[in-house]
C-alpha cells in the first residue's frame, strides 16, 4: 500500500512535462487544429522519446514499461492537452501483445515502438452508444484470408492512421483484426473534433485483414479498459491545469476594488473544484492499479473510476470557465479548451452516466477498495 | 506504487481481526451493527477490554505505553474495529487530551492522569464550545481567575459530548482578556464532582441525549490542573489538530453501514428498482474515492514523502458519506421509517414495529442524528474556507 512514485517515474514525468513546455504551447496547438487536428511531427517528437515503446516488450524494441508509467505520461500529455492520441498507441500495444499471435507481433510492434506506424482502436458504431459488446461488423475467412465489412465511427486520426483494430463478428462471435488503412475497401472521412483533435469514420468494405483474436470481446474491454484509465490519468493532468490557471486567476483579477479570490462564494467553489480534483486524482490511480486484475475485478473497478472522474470532469471543467467570468468563454483564452478536453474525455469509452450502470449492474454485497 | 498492502501489514490485520472477534462481547457489536442503543456501560465495558490490552491509547507514543504502531497499523486497527462492530472509542481522554498531558503536562500531571485514561476507568469530558462560540471557538468566555493556588472558574460550555457520564473535563477557559483572543486561553483540568459544576443535557432531535451544557459557578480548581503555561492553551487545542487526522474520514465505518445498507434495501425490495440502486452505486464510488484518499494520506505519511494536506477534504467527503448512508437508509424503509417507538432502540425488544421489520426503527433518528456531522469538527464551511486558503496559496 503505497503511493509513491519511483524515481524513475519522477524522470519519466520531467522529460514529458519539459517536452510539453518547451515544445508544445498553446500556439502550437492551435496550429495543429487549425491543420487538421494531429501533427505527424509532434506524434514523432513522441517518439523520439521513446515513449511510443512505453508499453511495448523491450525484446520488440520498447520501453516493457507499465499501467503507472502509462499514467504518469498520460496525467502530463493532459496537462499540455496535447492533441496526438497517445492512449491510442497505449491501447494497441497492449492488444497486440497481449492478444495477437507472434507473426502479427513480430510485424507491427516494432514500427509502433519506433513511431514509424500509428496503430488505433476502431470500435465505435452507431447503434452500439457506450456498449462495446453490440457490434454489427462482419468479418468472413476466404480462401486468401479475412475481410471486414464495417462502419466505425469517431476512429481517432482515421482518415491518418496508418491501422486500425477492429471488432468483427465470426458467426456471431466477436473477434479483433488489424486493417492497414491504405489496404483495398477502406474508405474515411475526416474531421475535427470538439477538442481540437482529429478523428473519422471509417468504412470497410470487404477490407483484407489479419487476425489478432476469436476471443475479441475479452480483448476489447481489456483494450477499453486502458483508454478508460488513460482518460482518467489525462483528465488529471487538465483537470490540475485548470484548477492552476482558475487560481491565477482569481489572485489577479480585481473587482469592486478587491481581488476575486477574496470572495467566500468563489473561496467555497475553489475548494469543491479542489476536492474533485482530489477524488479524481485517487480514483485515477485505482483504475491504473486495476489494469492488470483479473477482468471482471478490472471491468468493475474501471467503471467505478470513470464515473468519479466523468463527475469530476464535468465540475471542474465547468467551474474553471465560471470563475474565470467572460473570458472564460472565449475562444482566445485557454481554459475554454480545458474545458472542451475534458468534455471530450467524460464521454470517451463510455460516460458518467453509462458506468454509473456498470457499476450498479456489478454491485456486489461488499464495499471498498479491497471489497 | 501498489495497492495491496504488505505481507506484514496483512499478519497484522489478522492479527487485530482475530483478537477483536475474540474479545468484542458479542451483545456490544449486536447493537452496533443494528444501530441500536449503548449504555454507559456498554461503552465503558469495551474501553476497558482495550485499556486492558493496552490499545486504548493506541496512538499515544511508547514511551507512555504506547504499543508503537506507525499511520498504517492504526488505521487497520481502527479498521477492523470498526467492521467487526466495536462501539466508537470516546476520544476525549485517550485520543485529546492525553496527547496533549503528554507532551505539554508536568510528570506529576501525567502520573495522575496517564494511567485512568489508558486503562478506561475514568470517563472524560471535553469542554470547549460555548453557546456564544462554535464556529469562532476563540471568542470563549468561560473565564478562570488565579487567587492563590487555584483558578476560580465560571461561565457555561456546550456540547459536551456523554458530558452526563463525564468524570472529569478539559476546559479551554479566559485566563485574559488583553491582546488577540487566541493570547489569552489556558487549557484546564477540572473534576466534574467539584462543587459548582452542573451538567444539564441536551436532547437532539432523535430524541437521544447525546450532548449536554455544564456550568460552572465559582468552582475551585488547584493551579496545578493548569496544563503547560497560562495563556497559551490555543496552541495546545491546535497541536491536537495537527495530530494524523485520517479517522476524521470514518471511512471504515462507512464501508460497514453502506454493506448494511444492501441488506435493507434488500430487505425492502427496494435494491432491484434500478433508479434506488443507482443512488447506492454513487455512494459505491464514493466511498472507494474516500478510501483511495485516506490510504494517499496513510501512505505519504508512512513513506515521509510529500505530506498530504488536506485534511479537510477527509472531513467534509467523510460527513457527506455519512448524511448519504443514513438518508438512504430512511428511504429504502419509505413510509416505515416513520413510527418512532423508543423502546425499539433497545436491545432484546419484543414488541411489534409496524411493517413487521424491526430494523426499520432507528433508520430516521439516525437519519437525524448525523445531520451533525458536517456541523462539528469545524464546520463543512469552514473546513472549505480552510482549504480554499490552501488552494489559493
Amino acid at each position: 500500500m503505497d503511493f509513491d512514485f519511483t524515481d524513475d517515474q519522477e524522470s519519466l514525468r520531467d522529460a514529458v512535462r519539459k517536452w510539453v513546455a518547451k515544445g508544445y504551447d498553446f500556439e502550437r496547438r492551435r496550429a495543429i487544429t487549425r491543420d487538421g487536428g494531429f501533427s505527424r511531427e509532434a506524434y514523432g517528437e513522441l517518439a523520439g522519446l521513446g515513449l511510443t515503446g512505453l508499453y511495448i516488450p523491450e525484446d520488440d524494441g520498447g520501453l516493457g514499461m507499465g499501467p503507472v508509467e502509462g499514467m504518469v505520461v498520460m496525467e502530463e500529455l493532459g496537462r499540455g492537452i496535447v492533441l496526438e492520441p497517445f492512449a491510442q498507441t497505449l491501447i494497441a500495444s497492449a492488444l497486440l501483445s497481449g492478444y495477437a499471435p507472434e507473426a502479427v507481433r513480430s510485424a507491427w510492434l516494432p514500427k509502433i515502438a519506433s513511431g514509424d506506424s500509428l496503430v488505433v482502436l476502431a470500435h465505435q458504431e452507431r447503434s452500439a452508444r457506450f456498449n462495446i459488446e453490440k457490434c454489427e461488423a462482419k468479418a468472413v475467412f476466404a480462401h486468401d484470408g479475412w475481410s471486414l465489412t464495417a462502419i466505425k465511427s469517431i476512429v481517432p486520426v482515421g482518415d491518418m492512421a496508418d491501422a486500425f483494430i477492429v471488432p468483427a463478428m465470426v458467426d456471431g462471435k466477436m473477434a479483433l483484426f488489424l486493417v492497414e488503412r491504405t489496404a483495398a475497401g477502406v474508405a474515411n472521412q475526416g474531421y475535427v473534433t470538439q477538442d481540437g483533435a482529429r478523428a473519422a469514420e471509417v468504412t470497410l468494405d470487404n477490407a483484407a485483414a489479419v487476425l489478432i483474436t476469436l476471443d475479441g470481446l475479452t480483448a476489447l474491454e481489456h483494450g477499453v479498459d486502458i483508454g478508460i484509465a488513460c482518460a482518467c490519468a489525462e483528465a488529471v493532468g487538465v483537470m490540475d491545469q485548470s484548477l492552476a490557471v482558475t487560481v491565477e486567476y482569481m489572485n489577479t483579477r480585481k473587482q469592486f476594488g478587491v481581488l476575486i479570490s477574496s470572495f467566500q462564494a468563489l473561496r467555497h467553489r475553489l475548494a469543491d473544484m479542489k476536492m474533485q480534483l482530489e477524488l479524481a486524482r485517487s480514483m485515477s490511480y485505482y483504475a491504473s492499479l486495476k489494469l492488470n486484475a483479473p477482468a471482471e475485478e478490472r471491468r468493475s473497478a474501471l467503471a467505478r473510476a470513470k464515473y468519479q472522474l466523468g463527475v469530476s470532469m464535468r465540475f471542474v471543467g465547468q467551474q474553471a470557465v465560471q470563475l474565470h467570468g467572460g473570458i472564460g468563454v472565449t475562444d482566445e483564452y485557454i481554459v475554454s479548451h480545458y474545458f472542451k478536453k475534458l468534455t471530450q474525455l467524460e464521454i470517451s469509452f463510455g460516460d458518467t452516466l453509462h458506468h454509473l450502470g456498470e457499476v450498479s449492474s456489478r454491485m456486489q454485497d461488499t464495499a471498498g477498495v479491497f471489497a | 506504487m501498489d495497492l495491496a498492502f504488505t505481507p506484514d501489514e496483512q499478519a497484522f490485520r489478522e492479527e487485530i481481526r482475530d483478537w477483536v472477534h475474540a474479545n468484542l462481547p458479542a451483545d456490544i457489536s449486536h447493537k452496533v451493527h443494528h444501530a441500536l442503543r449503548l449504555s454507559k456501560d456498554d461503552m465503558q465495558r469495551w474501553a476497558k477490554i482495550l485499556g486492558a490490552k493496552g490499545w486504548l491509547g493506541h496512538g499515544w507514543p511508547t514511551e507512555f505505553g504506547g504499543p508503537g504502531w506507525n499511520a498504517v497499523q492504526k488505521h487497520l486497527f481502527e479498521e477492523e474495529c470498526a467492521l467487526a462492530g466495536a462501539p466508537r472509542v470516546v476520544p476525549f481522554g485517550p485520543v485529546m487530551v492525553a496527547p496533549v498531558i503528554m507532551a505539554f503536562g508536568n510528570p506529576e500531571q501525567q502520573q495522575r492522569f496517564l494511567p485512568g485514561i489508558a486503562s478506561g476507568e475514568v470517563w472524560w469530558s471535553q469542554g470547549y464550545s460555548e453557546p456564544g462560540a462554535g464556529s469562532d471557538l476563540a471568542s470563549l468566555k468561560c473565564k478562570a481567575e488565579r487567587q492563590g493556588d487555584k483558578f476560580i472558574v465560571n461561565g457555561q460550555k456546550a456540547w459536551t459530548t456523554l458530558g452526563q457520564y463525564g468524570e472529569w473535563i478539559f476546559c479551554l477557559v479566559r485566563t485574559s482578556s488583553e491582546g488577540k483572543p487566541q493570547t489569552g486561553i489556558s487549557f484546564l483540568l477540572i473534576d466534574m464532582k467539584t462543587p459548582g459544576v452542573t451538567v444539564r443535557p441536551i436532547k437532539l432531535l432523535d430524541g437521544e441525549v447525546e450532548v449536554n451544557e455544564v456550568w460552572f459557578d465559582n468552582v475551585e480548581v488547584p493551579a496545578n490542573n493548569l496544563i503547560g503555561e497560562e495563556n497559551k492553551g490555543w496552541t495546545y487545542a491546535k497541536y491536537l489538530l495537527g495530530h494524523e487526522r485520517t479517522n476524521i474520514a470514518d471511512v471504515n465505518r462507512s464501508k460497514r453501514e453502506l454493506e448494511r445498507l444492501k441488506r435493507i434495501a434488500k430487505a425492502e425490495g427496494v435494491y432491484d428498482d434500478l433508479r434506488f440502486r443507482d443512488e447506492i452505486a454513487k455512494l459505491e464510488v464514493d466511498v472507494v474515492a474516500l478510501e483511495m484518499l485516506v490510504l494517499r494520506v496513510l501512505s505519504a505519511e508512512k513513506s515521509g514523502k510529500n505530506s498530504l494536506d488536506i485534511a479537510g477534504l477527509l472531513k467534509i467527503k467523510g460527513s457527506e458519506i455519512q448524511q448519504r448512508y443514513g438518508e438512504l437508509m430512511m428511504q429504502a424503509a419509505g413510509p416505515y421509517s416513520l413510527p418512532f417507538i423508543e423502546e425499539a432502540m433497545e436491545a432484546g425488544w419484543q414488541g411489534d414495529f409496524p411493517g413487521g421489520e424491526v430494523a426499520n426503527a432507528p433508520l430516521a433518528g439516525t437519519y437525524f442524528n448525523l445531520r451533525k456531522t458536517t456541523i462539528y469538527g469545524g464546520s463543512n464551511e469552514v473546513q472549505r474556507n480552510i482549504v480554499s486558503q490552501v488552494v489559493l496559496g
